[in-house]
């Protein structure tokens, strides 16, 4: 927990220096949060140009907002607010439609990329790729907010209160969320065997 | 400790699995495992779901993140807020930018006629007055003229008058 506070402290200072002008330290703030916003984004909306985009967009409001910004909360807790925001919009925007019907050409390929080739490497190679397809379908299943947590949660290792704050809801409902998520996922994937 | 399955409080469970519970909590799990079938299931299950995404490793970020995030940024310092207005419409969906384009239309309709209303301009007070002094002299001016002719035509008419 003090690692995490002192975490917290250093963000909010480096964001309080971009705000008095200082372009380093929005860099400093780019180099550490840039990878797990757009993972986070990319499982999301499973898709890496719109994660990349998405999240350009994110980084994007973090510079324009800086003059008003005030250390209310978590850096983390408002960066990732703003992401899952926009990802969701864009969840429930046609383009989604569009990148599943994507998902499905490419489950599609896959039978016919078996049997063109049967190296044992090949079939590993494959066996990770349907096993990977049943995980991000499991977790493109799931309700939004559930999958926004759960990605929290599994990936990004966020406190309950943290994802209760992004989520804008209470941590009892966050737990309530995380809870039936894991029950959905463990229905559709506990038959998993690691590889 | 209370049974997470019987409880229906998965909370352990899925922290036991998330590797969150303290050494000495987890061992109190351990030992509710063994004697507790149901929620060894569970924890079984929960276990197997963290391992398989683990598995899910995001595609690494590209190289030129960096350069496309300034190159926008360096755009937006330059813009006019017409342009940022614009930029802001063409990032949101279309189902958001609609309505909002829609109000910002009605707002600026409304902002337009707050400040030239467009009921027909009543005429200035002091241009009416000009108007009826305009044509008071005018009939003056006809009525000295037919004064003037009238004297004319009498002198013409009695040259010993003058």
């Amino acid at each position: 927990m003090g690692a995490v506070a002192i975490t917290l402290d250093y963000d909010a200072e480096l964001m309080l220096r971009v705000k008095e002008g200082d372009g380093g330290s929005f860099a400093i703030l780019l180099e550490k949060h840039r990878a797990s916003v757009v993972h986070f984004v990319y499982r999301l909306v499973q898709e890496q140009a719109i994660a990349e985009e998405l999240s350009q967009e994110v980084f994007l409001r973090v510079y324009r907002s800086r003059s008003g910004y005030e250390p209310t909360a978590k850096f983390k807790t408002w960066l990732f607010r703003i992401a899952t925001h926009l990802a969701l919009n864009w969840l429930r925007d046609e383009k989604h439609e569009r990148s599943q019907e994507r998902l499905d050409d490419v489950t599609a390929d896959l039978p016919a990329r078996q049997v063109s080739d049967r190296r044992p490497s090949v079939e590993q190679e494959l066996v990770y790729e349907v096993r990977l397809e049943e995980i991000r379908r499991a977790i493109a299943g799931l309700p939004e907010k559930q999958r926004a947590a759960v990605l929290m949660h599994k990936y990004e290792e966020m406190e309950y209160t943290q994802i209760a704050k992004v989520l804008g809801c209470s941590e009892s409902a966050v737990k309530s969320l995380l809870f039936r998520a894991y029950e959905t996922l463990r229905a559709r994937l506990a038959h998993m065997e690691p590889s | 400790m209370n049974c997470p399955t019987a409880s229906h409080n998965p909370e352990l469970l899925v922290a036991l699995a998330a590797g969150e519970l303290s050494l000495d909590r987890a061992q109190e799990m351990e030992r509710h495992l063994a004697e507790c079938p149901p929620c060894r299931i569970a924890a079984a299950e929960q276990a197997a779901v963290w391992r398989a995404l683990d598995a899910w490793d995001a595609p690494p970020v590209s190289v030129d993140f960096n350069r496309r995030l300034y190159s926008r940024i360096d755009q937006g310092a330059g813009l006019s807020w017409l342009q940022r207005l614009a930029h802001a419409f063409r990032s949101m969906p279309l189902r958001q930018a609609l309505p909002l384009s829609a109000t910002a239309c009605l707002l600026l309709m409304a902002g337009l006629i707050a400040y030239n209303p467009i009921h027909p301009v009543p005429a200035a007070p002091n241009g009416n007055i000009v108007r009826a002094n305009q044509v008071e002299r005018t009939l003056d001016d006809i009525e000295l003229l037919r004064q003037f002719n009238s004297a004319g035509s009498a002198e013409s008419a009695h040259p010993d008058a003058m």
